[in-house]
This record gives structure tokens, C-alpha cells and sequence, in this order.
């Protein structure tokens, strides 16, 4: 399985996970989140088992069950961590501690290593077996979420069991928090084996400009992402405005309605009133499983922006790199270390910064086109799923060997 | 006579990350840090700067950290002029950031903030090593398999070299050129390459444009 990556991601990375797989061979890893479909954690899940699996592992991935009740409290917690003030009851904790406990009926948590995800299944750590918490069994909390500014409250509930894991992994510096525990960065990847990511034919991605009827008569200028107020959709139709004045283009502002957000719906009809009946702007709105249709449309732009005034990591720039467009982004979140100011891409702070590169871009197709391959260069060494897969063994290993710096192998 | 001679073995160095949960906001905590976190959070800032493959303005993370966020040009282009591989320890070039910093804030005292977002975050790293699966025993194996392997090797044997042995000690490449192959001049060119003026892949080539230089006048059989 591993093979399919072959020529595709740097060597090094495949050859480090074989060889810590040939260290780990036999023992067993569990993955624990709470959805089987959708989300990057899933997605890298799909793909991470079976290629461990493949080679030793004894790797299984087990899904949280919760009705909706706790489903409603593990997303006020996730908006709590990530700086929303929510309102929380002594009672909404206890239903998410005896969610947790009832899990662990059903989950088999017996494995040498336990990598939780997120916080909906934190509490299982509450349940480690004694001969578990003296043994050699790791048990590592993976957060995949923003919480460099969580509500204290909430973080301080949540800290009591983080805590007693063996280990944390955060996805950014500035997400990881002051722990008596060993604290790892692992930022997150794309598979450039998915749909949303593989090389496509001309004729695939000239399908999808056909369906959703964009001409490639002029430059496209695309940014992917929901309609949400962090994303900025109004901010880039400015820059598209000011850029207009000079450079003729389209635009492209595509992505999936906000449904959990209350908002959503009405900044997806102010983005539509605020452009109005400009026939090269396209708002395109998409089910969130419109994975190689998000591929085309990303091949046939010529700039791809992700202007966001807040940011989880971003990964959209990422996928932009990889397919070596120019890319311009909010200096927010993950955003800044996927793109080397000047060197794979333009990070900006205003409407006015996005729409000057934009500009730059369009009249210097050379810097473009530079910068596209640099980008793609980057990413390849960078955030592609063999490297989160290489970080997670490399950080059992390192957890089993506590204490020393330099690991030969 | 080939068999007899000591194969160049490529390795390669995979760094993982892990955040000491210190962060600085302003010149004053940056220097108070630096002088409390271990010694490993200095190696990773200052030494494994050239990890990250492309060439920046600064030379190590505190100096473009005091460029770029802090704006303090003057002081990020004394920053940048320490240079690590001179100094015998890591204790060392703790002290000369120190000093640079406390030289800076003799003058201008009362640093500002950063903007939110801008902080300095202290990390530190474990280091992987494994072989890579290449041995060359002489300069045409070598030039092949310098065009191959990954960054991650090229750092490992040019730049992390000069830490792993030793004072006085420069690159692997170097050292097995001199030594086992006896091409001094060749190692002499390839020591001469400023490691804080590229980025890995130019390394890389100037490393090739030498051996390659080499090879072909070995194959005219013109005499170095």
C-alpha cells in the first residue's frame, strides 16, 4: 500500500515509517474519535489503518457513540475551546463524563498504544487500566482544533484528564498550552492520492467548469472555503472590485453552507447581494462531498486566495500549493507556515494587500508560475499524509524511549 | 581496491517538534526565556534553523523572529552574525544572544508587544537517524547519489556534522572525501561553501558542480 506513495512523497518519509513499523511490528495502535465520515481526522484515518495494518501494526479505529445530547455538548465545548462563550451546567459535564464511561463497555481500549482524538473522547483516559497507567501502554491526546485562546473554565475541565495522558499533540506552537506532559507539534496533511487532490485530466477538469458554467475566457481568481464571516467572502470580492479596475477576471467563491453555524445562511445571501449581478463573479455552492469537483476548480484558477481574518490551519492553501497555483493568504492560523512570504505564496493583512498580489500574480505569469512549483515543493516536504503518519509513529517511539533526544534507528 | 575502502554511508535526520509551552511577546521575555530553557530549545532555534530548506534573511529563528515581528532590523542583523559552528557550546551561543540582546535593550530599553499572533513559541525537538540505504565507495557513486537523496540527508551530513563532531570537525562529505579518498582539494572546495548563504538544494548543486567537475577530469584523466 505503502508503494502507491512511492515517487510522490519524499523518500525519506516512507522510509522512516518502515522502518519504525519494522520497530513496532506486531504491537497494537488504536485511534479513538467520534465519526467514522467527514472531517480531516476521518479522512486520515481511511487512509492511515490499512496502510499500518499493511505494515505490522496491529492498528484499529474505534468511533465514540453518543446521542445528540452529548453531540450538542461536545460542540459548545469545541466552540468554548476555540474562544466562544458558551453556557455550561455542572449536569452537561456529567453527561459528557458518563457518555465516556459507557464507551468504554464497548470499546476494547487495550492496546500498547492509544492515540485519542479530540475532546469528545478525552474522558476515556479516566477509564485506563491500572496495570495500564505503571505498564509500558501509551496513551497519547491528539487536539486537532484552535484552542490557543480557549475559555478557561472549559480548558480547565478538559485539563483534568488531559493531564493524565502520556502525551499531548498539538497542530501549531501557539495551540499548545503549559502541560506537566510531553507537548508534540504535528501539523495536518493532504493525501495527494484523494479525490480532491489527484491529477486530473483536461477533459475532468473542463467537465466541471462546463457543469457549473464557468468560461475560461479570463484569468480565475478562486477561494474555497464555507461561507462564514472568518473566511472573509466580502473581503475578497473588495480585492476582486479593486483588481477588476486593471487585470479583467472572474471570480470563484465556492464552498459548503455553514450548517451548523446560524449565521451561515445570511452571509451566504449577503455575499450574494454584495455581488451582485456581475456575470464573473460565481458563488458556487457545494455539498461538502464535491471532492474532485473542488480539485478542477482549483486547476483551472490562476490565483487561489484564502483571505481569512481567523483560522484553524488552513488546509486549502495547501491543496492550492500542491497543485502549484500562486496562492495569497490571511496571516492567520496555520496560514503563515504554509506560506513562505515571497516564496511560495503572498501572506497579506488587508483587502488592499490581497488585491496588489492578486495583481502581481496576474502580470507576472514568470513569479507565478515560480512560486507554484516552490509551493508544491514545499507542501511535498511539508503536509502530505506519509508525514502525519511518519509523526504519529515517530512519537509512539519517542514516548516508549522518554528522555533522549537522538533516536538511531 | 575498492572493497578495501571505507563506503560513504548516507543517513538521514527526521526532527519532531514538541513545544516547551513558553512563548515571548516582547524583547525582555525573549531574553529572559533564552536564558532558562534547555539547552535543546537553543539547538533547535539556532542550529536546525537550516532544517526548514529555504534560504531566509536571518540565519536562526531568534533573529528572524526580531526581523520580521518585532521589526528591529539592527537588531536581527546582529542576531544573524553569530555564527554557531564557531562557538564550543550550545551554552555558548546562549550566552552571545544574551549578550547581543542585552547590548540592544541598554540602548532602547522599553521593547514593545508584538501584534497577537506574532509571539515567539520555544520549541524543542527529538531527532530521528536512520541509514537511508546508500553506500558509495568512490566519487561517481557519490555523484549519483547526491542528486537523490532527500534534504533531510544533505542537513544531516553538512550541517548537523559540524555539532555531532566536534570542534573543528566541518562536514561529513568533507571528511570522507579527505580521508578515505584522499581528494583533498575536492574537500577543500566543498568546505569552502558557506553554509548560512544557501538553502539545502543549492548545496546540493554546488556540492554536484564540484564532484562532477572532478569525475569528468578524472574519466579526461586530467590530474587535480
Amino acid at each position: 500500500m505503502i508503494r502507491q506513495y512511492s515517487g510522490i512523497v519524499p523518500k525519506g518519509d516512507l522510509l522512516l515509517i518502515q522502518k519504525l513499523c519494522d520497530k513496532l511490528k506486531g504491537r497494537s495502535f488504536i485511534h479513538v474519535n467520534s465519526t467514522r465520515e467527514g472531517g480531516g481526522v476521518a479522512e486520515i484515518l481511511q487512509r492511515m489503518i490499512p496502510l499500518l495494518k499493511d505494515l505490522g501494526i496491529d492498528a484499529r479505529w474505534e468511533v465514540l457513540e453518543g446521542d445528540a445530547t452529548f453531540f450538542e455538548i461536545t460542540k459548545k465545548i469545541h466552540n468554548a475551546l476555540q474562544g466562544n462563550r458558551e453556557k455550561f451546567t455542572k449536569k452537561m459535564w456529567e453527561y459528557y463524563y458518563e457518555v465516556n464511561r459507557k464507551n468504554k463497555r464497548n470499546i476494547n481500549l487495550n492496546a500498547d498504544a492509544v492515540l485519542i482524538h479530540d475532546p469528545q473522547p478525552a474522558a476515556l483516559i479516566d477509564f485506563r487500566r491500572k496495570s495500564a497507567r505503571s505498564g509500558k501502554k501509551i496513551w497519547i491526546w491528539r487536539c486537532h482544533i484552535d484552542v490557543a485562546h480557549p475559555v478557561s473554565g472549559v480548558w480547565s475541565n478538559l485539563r483534568k484528564y488531559i493531564v493524565q495522558y502520556n502525551s499531548a499533540i498539538f497542530s501549531v506552537s501557539k495551540f499548545a498550552k503549559s502541560l506537566p506532559i510531553d507537548e508534540f507539534i504535528v501539523t495536518p496533511s493532504i493525501d495527494p492520492l484523494s479525490d480532491k487532490n489527484r491529477e486530473l485530466t483536461d477533459r475532468e477538469i473542463n467537465e466541471v467548469g462546463d457543469q457549473f458554467g464557468i468560461p475560461r475566457d479570463k484569468p480565475i481568481i478562486l477561494q474555497v472555503s464555507r461561507f462564514d464571516r472568518f473566511k472573509d467572502p466580502i473581503g475578497v470580492i473588495n480585492a476582486y472590485k479593486i483588481v477588476k479596475k486593471y487585470n479583467d477576471c472572474r471570480l470563484i467563491l465556492a464552498g459548503s453552507p455553514a450548517t451548523d453555524d446560524p449565521e451561515g445562511e445570511a452571509i451566504l445571501n449577503e455575499v450574494r447581494d454584495y455581488a451582485g449581478n456581475d456575470p464573473d463573479i460565481h458563488i458556487l455552492l457545494l455539498p461538502p462531498d464535491k471532492h474532485k469537483e473542488i480539485n478542477a476548480l482549483q486547476r483551472m484558477s490562476d490565483v487561489i486566495l484564502q483571505k481569512s481574518i481567523k483560522e484553524g490551519f488552513g488546509l486549502t492553501v495547501s491543496e492550492a500549493m500542491w497543485k502549484e497555483k500562486p496562492v495569497i493568504g490571511g496571516a492567520v492560523g496555520g496560514i503563515p507556515l504554509q506560506i513562505v512570504h515571497g516564496l511560495t505564496g503572498f501572506v497579506v493583512y488587508s483587502v488592499e494587500g490581497a488585491a496588489f498580489r492578486i495583481r502581481q500574480f496576474l502580470n507576472n505569469p514568470d513569479m507565478a508560475k515560480r512560486m507554484g512549483q516552490e509551493g508544491r515543493e514545499y507542501v511535498r516536504n511539508n503536509f502530505l499524509i506519509t508525514r502525519q503518519i511518519r509523526d504519529y509513529l515517530s512519537i509512539w517511539y519517542c514516548t516508549m524511549n522518554r528522555g533522549r533526544h537522538v533516536l538511531e534507528l | 581496491m575498492e572493497n578495501n575502502i571505507e563506503p560513504f554511508e548516507f543517513k538521514q535526520c527526521v526532527s519532531i517538534v514538541k513545544s516547551t509551552g513558553r512563548y515571548a511577546s516582547n524583547l525582555s521575555e525573549l531574553r529572559k526565556l533564552i536564558s532558562r530553557v534547555g539547552d535543546e530549545s537553543i539547538f533547535h532555534h539556532v542550529y536546525q534553523y537550516f532544517l526548514k530548506g529555504h534560504m531566509l534573511e536571518y540565519t536562526n529563528d531568534f533573529a528572524h523572529w526580531a526581523g520580521e515581528h518585532l521589526e528591529e532590523r539592527a537588531l536581527a542583523e546582529r542576531l544573524s552574525s553569530i555564527d554557531p559552528y564557531t562557538l564550543k557550546s550550545v551554552s555558548e551561543v546562549r550566552k552571545e544572544l544574551i549578550r547581543e540582546i542585552d547590548d540592544f535593550l541598554s540602548h532602547f530599553p522599553e521593547p514593545r508587544d508584538v501584534a497577537p499572533g506574532g509571539e515567539f513559541y520555544f520549541n524543542e525537538t527529538v531527532s530521528l537517524v536512520f541509514p537511508v540505504g546508500v553506500k558509495t565507495r568512490n566519487l561517481a557513486e557519490f555523484l549519483v547519489a547526491i542528486g537523490h537523496i532527500d534534504a533531510g540527508s544533505i542537513y544531516y551530513h553538512f550541517y548537523d556534522s559540524r555539532v555531532r563532531l566536534g570542534e573543528g570537525v566541518v562536514d561529513d562529505f568533507s571528511r570522507w572525501i579527505e580521508h578515505t579518498l584522499y581528494r583533498k582539494k575536492v574537500a577543500d572546495k566543498i568546505r569552502a561553501i558557506d553554509p548560512f548563504m544557501h538553502s539545502i538544494e543549492s548545496i546540493r548543486e554546488h556540492i554536484k558542480e564540484i564532484v562532477e567537475e572532478c569525475v569528468r577530469a578524472d574519466m579526461e584523466g586530467v590530474e587535480d
